[in-house]
């Protein structure tokens, strides 16, 4: 489509594109995404966002604070549209940047990427609403079904970067490797947490009590053999992305790649659950008070982790007052990007910045005497130390709603439905 | 032109016969024989819905709204003085008449036409007094008003009060707040005392009677069968109802009212609730002067002395405890939380009819009403939200929303712009309620069926959905056949059921746009399980819930916290939960057994933040039950 950068600049504008145009589109982005996994594979750096729900002024904020696409990797973890008023004009643009920089964009399905759901909360309205008729939300929905159903991060550095305007690596006052920074909207520092030394920290024994160790290694989440720990680029871990959480019926990774992703999102089994369920502070599973999906508890994370080499799952679908809340010793976070949610909850929007390994893809981590770091394919650790993988460093940068002015006014009030 | 002062077609068509219109229906009192039941759950699936449509609870719903919402409406009353104008009933189609020859002659220059209108406004209060129904100022309760009035404004001080023995958790910032957990659970350990001590006199008569008689019945746990039309559909929902006393089955709508505790939620389906529990309380005789209210004064004493104090109580709930809108739809909802103000309000200030038996106008306002585009001018909904309850809503809208007014709430933005009036607007609200609260499972699923809104068919209603052809159907458009079986014509009397208030669907959904039969996604299996009803975009309530929902308990039947679970909002892994809980075993799952037992009970005392508890407008899937 060779009006792709202009339908990008009227997107960005906060203007719909004609119907025809979003057929194209529509079309093209199926023909992208049919090409991908149902767990994509990606490699830092990379900004991980949560929930956007069409509140399209504040993705530009989002924009703004995480840096222009294609110039900032972006992936998204589901839930574009619903509830707010720009759900149209937040996925179509979305998903232009998807067809014009494939390889700088990754979508992947929320809960509300659903023909069903999208009728209950908002999206069909909106469509309805903005072209009177259907016809775009068919469209929508069917790039919907080609949505990969998670991504895996690979080749995270556990050390922050510098962030853009700083000169040297930060760290703390005692120097510490830092672990955790959060930034604000400006970019600065709001707050360092240092990455645990071994031997205090009681979390991360902990992480590993009653886990065995792996048994099996490969390519991070593969569940192929081989050492994974010695998997290129992947000193820090590698990081799950997934809109909701776990489910009972998939133990290994692998087992989401075996799913028969193209349809429209079921109400009950595993590619349900990884986009309904929860995180919760309980034992084992759960039942999910939303009625799909379940609620799961630390042990679970904990052995999915280990059984699949991962440091991390980041996922979203739960609003989070501070913008990002991690749960059970780190070893999942749920990210939200949708500040002052529904225009009154007040809370602060996410996002999550891993940045690239020094070393580089492809290239033998660096050995500076950690564990967990690759093993340059020589499984010097290898699997008799079963200390946990060290997560990767994360840069939280925190924004809050766009401001409110420059928004305009509609030019006329559209007859409401009921009252014609 | 001013749509104040439009005269719409049918009531003027229909005056001449106005002095023998028939009385409109209200709701019918109970006969003195009448035994009560335990209220259960019947709309259990999607399908059940246009079965509920067609029951005498659906009906009595109707009925009831109807009657409160016109007895709100603006009367007109002749002055017995003015000149040349003796009766009402001659006068009345006089000034009707003036109106309508208003469009016919347009003035040749704007200022004449002001003048003009202006003579005539002047003209015409000097023939007739226009009676509005504003708010009582201050909504504190009145001295005049009757008791039973005062005594259910007392017992919402009293609800309102246990918020102060249930303050909200301080801990970590939260939605839903756990803590009014606490607050519903001294409601509902008080609630049998709560409401002896404040029912009217009239109602506890009832449960007296039942004392007197009744007691044997009861202790040998006599079940009686609910009467069915005997047809078969109606036979396979029946069940054994347990007979109850009137307070008992009273005190299901009564708490059915105010929010799920185990969800930490509140929307339109417990307004629906407490609106009934006010139907039964009529139904029972229990408001004074109900026999020979002939002008809708007690009517509309419950909605202006109850309803919205009602609702500023459930204001301060939402905002004291964070309570989420159940099922949100965001922008794209009428309100997050509320209906009936938007209806009543409209009436508050549509035409003023001039006998009590004028239906309900269609269109145009009362003179001096605000218009409707006020309402996205602040100064103007501060003003008027004391007096309206359509503003009053606005106002909660407004305090707790930030952003553009059209933004956040586009719906209620395009209703501004109407031009024909309150009266189109009230209209437009009835329809509306019908189709998004009264048409949909997820808001509906928890309403109770007893003696008082029973689930048997009401033999009046219009064509139940068509067995066959409805089974496989997405049940909005069962609902949408249902109701589009009767166009509405101006002058068709009320008659209670679903084709007078509500002829369509919204068009925007369920329009004859035939998406119904050519969705390519229609014949698209949902999932595992071959679960119907995927097709149509209308269609929020697929017959079939996965496992998980099916473990929910309904809230309004037992208490949430009755189980042996407590992580989370409800979050059940004990005993109780893993039966219901085997559909979807996870089989070989990891972490071994699912069921590992109830977590700790601080495990949501304390509050963990990041846990389902900690929602705001949490997305519950539409399917469950």
């Amino acid at each position: 489509m060779s009006d792709l950068d202009r339908a990008i600049a009227q997107l960005r504008a906060c203007r719909p594109i004609p119907e025809s145009d979003v057929r194209e589109l529509c079309h093209k982005a199926r023909e992208i995404l049919i090409e991908e996994g149902n767990v994509v594979t990606v490699n830092a750096p990379v900004t991980i966002c949560g929930d956007i729900h069409g509140q399209f002024h504040d993705l530009m904020e989002l924009f703004r604070v995480g840096g222009d696409p294609p110039d900032t990797n972006y992936l998204f973890m589901g839930d574009f549209v619903d509830r707010g008023f720009y759900s149209l004009e937040t996925f179509l643009l979305l998903l232009c940047l998807k067809v014009r920089y494939p390889d700088r964009m990754t979508l992947i399905r929320g809960n509300h990427e659903s023909r069903q759901i999208t009728t209950v909360y908002g999206f069909y309205d909106e469509c309805y609403r903005k072209y009177g008729s259907a016809n775009v939300w068919r469209y929508c929905c069917d790039v919907f079904d080609y949505l990969a159903l998670g991504a895996i991060v690979l080749g995270a550095s556990n050390t922050i970067s510098p962030s853009a305007g700083e000169s040297s690596i930060p760290t703390t006052p005692e120097g510490d490797e830092v672990e955790i920074e959060v930034c604000n909207a400006q970019g600065e520092v709001m707050s360092r947490f240092p990455r645990p030394t071994k031997g205090t920290n009681n979390d991360l024994q902990s992480r590993t009590n009653g886990i065995p160790p792996p048994s099996n290694t490969g390519p991070p989440g593969s569940g192929a053999s081989g050492s994974s720990r010695g998997t290129v680029g992947n000193p820090a871990g590698a990081v799950l992305c997934v809109h909701g959480g776990l489910s009972p019926l998939i133990d290994k990774v692998d087992k989401i790649r075996l799913l028969d992703r193209k349809q429209e999102v079921p109400h009950e089994g595993a590619m349900c659950d990884l986009l309904w369920s929860d995180p919760d502070e309980i034992d084992g599973w759960g039942l999910s008070p939303r009625g799909a999906g379940f609620l799961f508890g630390a042990d679970i994370v904990k052995v999915f982790n280990h059984r699949n080499d991962l440091s991390l799952i980041a996922r979203a679908h739960q609003l989070v007052m501070e913008g990002f809340k991690e749960m059970f010793d780190a070893s999942i976070v749920t990210v939200w990007s949708a500040p002052n949610y529904c225009y009154r909850c007040g809370n602060v929007a996410a996002l999550l910045e891993l940045s690239e390994d020094d070393s580089g893809w492809g290239v033998l981590a660096r050995s500076n005497g950690d564990v967990n770091r690759s093993d340059g394919g020589g499984g010097g650790l290898g699997d008799s130390d079963p200390q946990p993988m060290k997560g990767p460093a994360r840069r939280y940068r925190v924004f809050q709603a766009a401001p409110q002015d420059s928004r305009g006014m509609p030019a006329k009030k559209p007859v409401a439905d009921y009252f014609l | 032109m001013d749509p104040t002062f439009k005269s719409p077609g049918p009531p003027a068509g229909s005056s001449s016969s106005r002095t023998t219109l028939p009385p409109l229906p209200k709701l019918e009192m109970l006969n003195p024989s009448h035994r009560f039941l335990r209220p259960a759950k019947r709309i259990n699936e999607g399908p059940d819905v246009s079965q509920f449509l067609t029951s005498k609870a659906y009906r009595d719903i109707g009925i009831w709204i109807l009657q409160l919402n016109h007895a709100l409406v603006p009367r007109s009353i002749q002055k017995s003085t003015a000149a040349g104008a003796p009766t009402t009933t001659t006068s009345t189609p006089e000034t009707k008449d003036e109106h309508k020859t208003e469009p016919s002659e347009p003035p040749k220059d704007a200022l004449a036409a002001k003048l003009q209108s202006l003579r005539k406004k002047k003209d015409e209060q000097s023939k007739e007094e226009i009676k509005t129904f504003p708010l009582p100022k201050g909504g504190e309760a009145k001295e005049e008003e009757p008791e039973s009035i005062q005594k259910l404004q007392r017992l919402l001080k009293k609800m309102e009060a246990i918020i102060d023995e249930a303050p909200p958790d301080p801990g970590p910032r939260r939605f839903g707040n756990v803590s009014f957990r606490t607050w519903y659970k001294i409601l509902e350990q008080r609630a049998d005392g709560l409401l002896r001590e404040y029912l009217p006199g009239g109602v506890l008569r009832w449960e007296q009677e039942k004392l007197n008689k009744g007691e044997g019945e009861e202790e040998d746990g006599t079940e009686t069968e609910t009467e069915g039309d005997g047809d078969g559909d109606n036979k396979a929902n029946e069940q054994k109802q347990e007979v109850v006393g009137a307070l008992e089955e009273l005190k299901a709508y009564f708490l059915g009212g105010f929010g799920s505790a185990q969800r930490l939620d509140y929307g339109t389906g417990h307004e629906l609730s407490f609106i009934m529990f006010l139907g039964g309380l009529w139904k029972m005789g229990g408001f004074e002067g109900e026999e020979n209210d002939e002008d809708g004064e007690v009517e509309r004493r419950i909605v202006l002395g109850v309803v919205e104090p009602y609702l500023r109580v459930i204001r301060r709930l939402i905002l004291t405890y964070t309570l989420e809108p159940a099922g949100s739809h965001g922008v794209w909802g009428l309100d997050d939380h509320s209906f009936v103000p938007y209806i009543f309000g409209s009436a508050q200030y549509t035409r003023p009819i001039s006998s009590p038996n004028e239906p309900t106008p269609l269109e145009g306002s009362v003179p001096n009403a605000p218009k409707p585009g006020d309402i996205t001018k602040p100064t103007a909904v501060e003003r008027y939200r004391t007096e309206n309850m359509y503003f009053s809503a606005i106002g909660f809208i407004n305090d707790v929303k930030k952003g553009p007014f059209w933004e956040h709430s586009p719906i209620l933005f395009d209703v501004s712009g109407i031009k024909d009036g309150w009266g189109k607007i009230n209209k437009g609200m009835i329809k509306m309620f019908n189709a998004e609260v009264l048409s949909k499972f997820p808001v509906v699923q928890h309403f109770p069926f007893g003696s008082l809104f029973q689930w048997e068919q009401d033999p009046e209603a219009g064509i139940p959905a068509q067995s066959v052809h409805m089974q496989n159907q997405p049940v909005a458009s069962a609902a949408s056949a249902a109701v589009t079986g009767s166009v509405e014509t101006p002058t068709e009397r009320p008659s209670g059921t679903a084709a007078h208030w509500a002829q369509t669907r919204a068009p925007g959904v369920a329009g004859g746009d035939g998406l119904g039969t050519t969705a390519p996604w229609a014949q698209k299996p949902l999932g595992t399980g071959g679960v119907p009803g995927t097709a149509a975009p209308w269609d929020e309530a697929p017959t079939r819930a996965p496992g998980a929902g099916a473990g929910m308990a309904p809230p309004m039947t037992a208490a949430p916290w009755a189980r042996p679970t407590g992580a989370g909002a409800g979050a059940g892994v004990g005993p109780s939960a893993a039966n219901r809980f085997t559909p979807y075993k996870p089989s070989g799952g990891p972490g071994g057994a699912p069921n590992t037992g109830p977590p700790p009970p601080e495990s949501f005392q304390s509050g963990t933040p990041g846990t389902a508890s900690n929602q705001f407008a949490v997305t519950k899937a539409p399917w469950a039950k």
